[in-house]
């Protein structure tokens, strides 16, 4: 009897949760990787944005699988969803879904994911001008002589182009030597890996490094633990890296923290703007290309160090 | 047969019917041909590798390496095709790649006397290095050749055709295993290794096999996720480590109980995969579907417990 109730029970919320759907627009969010706090962020912003139109949003996290992305997109698009907004998606990998979504009529906006011809347009920063910010920022920062650590990250689009600029402008200022790279391979247990990759680093070239670029401020931080239970201060190493967020800002300020500046991306104002593009376009009817003539909606980033940090932490 | 027979023997298969028939009620679309056709497409990855694992499991050995093998076999393909070889030999050579992570786990097992439990997460592990060694960590992409995206993304009609090669990869699997002699020799090896021995039967052989069958199962399902996705990773099947043990340990609960059998490692893949796809349509978010899949892991290790334990612990 109990089991038979549990079943009423479970069949009555399905019923409501369908019910409460109608009519409201329906819109899919997908994060391609939500263990990374700049994906979650953006895709609990897009969802909080959409709830405040009244839209019913439904948040799914693809795990770093790419096979799940794939799978979660089919079932939205057989759901029939009014929209989705996927952050960090790859277009490429997803083709087939993409173009099965425009065929559906379902209009796709990503962010931080690259442009796709099935697509409205990719919501980005423009990761060339934030990653020669930073590693300008990084080098002035040493009065661009000395030597430096990089820790990079090749299998995600944005993060390898941070350091193909940074490799650019190292190039270009020959007098800082890059005393040793390593690249985070493993994205599931991508922490371990940073960790272990980079104390060996700190170690082996103790004392003869004055600055540390990451890739992404994920790494920056664990880079920064590092170094403080190597025993350094602040000042004594740069510690430079990209992305922003209320951790980063609070170590930027911290008298304790190598961290020392950040190209901040406004996640949060790129989830609302894609949410609000979404109204306009698939809600509003305006034509898209009135609103976005190209591929990509570019989104300035602020570079954010000890002169500017306080405008941001909250 | 008892009613406590027939709910021992079919109880997770009619839980299944259950979850199927309530969402065809409930979850919005759940039962429209296109959806319908798109959980059989989402379930052929995972079938293929929980049928493998099966073999293994049938011969009383674990195969934790299949996710592993799977995803260094699909960056063999990828590499191969990116540098313009013909794609039917990156598959022959993604497939190759597949045997040789399992004849590699037969003789760890049966030669080495390594427990598998322990030596196909050193392979595993390995895989893991290699896929990491060919890729230098950034995945293989490109818009490739049609004919070979065919496999994974063709369409015959309206039927997606990884649905046809997995019911045809089922079919050989289901026959090979329950009316072969080989198919047999295997079940024998697993449910008693020192009487099968005695009775004739080669159950080193048979390990092997079984562990290859393993291999292979990971080799196919890396030719068709590099198909259908169009590139190449090096844990593109991570994902699929959780899913199809816990595919393979709900097929050990119905059809014939405590034991690992192809058709209840298919059903379970397809309970597994019906219930991810009805949770989207239904509005679950996220994170529901992580604690659904642990529940169902932890019920069916519960019912199944006998066998894994048999299969974890033979040191």
């Amino acid at each position: 009897m109990k089991k038979f109730n549990a079943l009423i029970a479970a069949a009555g919320l399905a019923g409501a949760l369908a019910a409460g759907q109608a009519g409201a627009f329906e819109l899919g969010v997908v994060a391609f990787q939500m263990s990374a706090e700049t994906q979650a962020r953006c895709a609990n912003t897009v969802g909080a944005e959409a709830e405040k139109l009244g839209w019913t949003t439904q948040v799914l996290n693809s795990n770093g699988a790419l096979e799940t992305h794939a799978s979660q997109l089919d079932n939205l698009i057989q759901k029939g969803v009014d929209g989705m907004i996927l952050c960090m998606s790859k277009p490429v990998q997803f083709d087939a879904q993409f173009l099965a979504a425009k065929e559906a009529g379902i209009p796709v906006i990503t962010i931080s994911s690259g442009a796709s011809p099935h697509t409205l347009f990719d919501v980005t920063p423009n990761e060339y001008v934030m990653a020669s910010e930073a590693a300008v920022y990084l080098l002035g920062s040493m009065n661009f002589e000395g030597n430096v650590l990089l820790q990079k990250f090749e299998s995600n689009t944005g993060a390898r182009i941070r350091g193909e600029v940074t490799d650019v402008v190292l190039k270009e200022n020959p007098q800082v030597k890059v005393l040793g790279e390593h690249s985070m391979a493993r994205t599931k247990s991508w922490q371990d890996d940073v960790r272990n990759g980079m104390s060996a680093l700190i170690l082996q070239n103790a004392g003869n490094f004055q600055g540390i670029w990451a890739s992404f401020d994920g790494q920056a931080l664990i880079i920064d633990d590092i170094l403080r239970e190597s025993g350094l201060k602040k000042g004594d190493v740069s510690l430079v890296s990209i992305d922003g967020g209320q951790e980063v800002f609070a170590r930027i300020k911290d008298p304790e923290s190598m961290m020392t500046a950040t190209v901040a991306i406004p996640f949060e104002d790129m989830a609302a703007k894609s949410v609000d593009m979404m109204k306009q376009i698939a809600v509003d009817g305006k034509d898209k290309a009135d609103l976005v003539p190209g591929p990509y909606l570019f989104i300035p980033a602020t570079l954010v160090d000890k002169t500017n940090v306080d405008q941001f932490l909250k | 047969m008892t009613l406590k027979k027939i709910v021992e023997t079919y109880g997770t298969f009619l839980a299944g019917i259950v979850l199927f028939l309530f969402l065809i009620a409930f979850a919005p679309n759940f039962a429209s041909t296109a959806n319908l056709l798109n959980v059989l497409k989402q379930v052929s990855f995972l079938s293929i590798l929980a049928f493998g694992f099966t073999f293994a499991l049938i011969s009383s050995e674990l195969d934790l390496s299949f996710a592993n093998v799977c995803s260094l076999s699909a960056v063999v393909i990828g590499f191969l095709i990116s540098t313009e070889v013909a794609w039917p030999l990156a598959i022959v050579a993604g497939l190759a790649t597949g045997i040789a992570a399992g004849l590699l786990n037969g003789f760890l097992v049966t030669v080495l006397k390594v427990p598998s439990l322990i030596s196909t997460l050193g392979t595993a592990s390995v895989a893991n290095g290699l896929a990491f060694m060919i890729t230098g960590g950034v995945a293989f992409v490109g818009r490739w050749d049609p004919d070979f995206l065919y496999l994974g993304r063709g369409k015959i009609g309206p039927v997606p055709v990884i649905i046809l090669f997995t019911l045809a990869i089922f079919a050989v699997a289901l026959v090979l295993s329950t009316q072969t002699r080989t198919g047999v020799h295997i079940q024998a090896t697993g449910e008693n290794e020192e009487a099968a021995r005695r009775s004739g039967i080669n159950t080193r052989g048979c390990k092997v096999l079984a562990l290859t069958l393993s291999g292979l199962a990971a080799g196919l399902t890396a030719v068709f996720l590099v198909a259908n996705l169009s590139s190449a990773a090096p844990q593109m099947a991570g994902d699929f480590m959780l899913n199809g043990i816990a595919a393979t340990l709900l097929g050990m609960t119905m059809f014939t109980p405590a034991k690992a059998n192809i058709l209840g490692s298919f059903v379970g893949a397809l309970i597994i995969v019906m219930l991810s796809n009805g949770l989207v349509l239904l509005g679950a978010q996220y994170y529901i579907q992580d604690i659904m899949l642990g529940i169902i892991i932890i019920a069916s290790v519960a019912v199944s417990a006998s066998v894994l334990k048999r299969a974890a612990f033979a040191l």
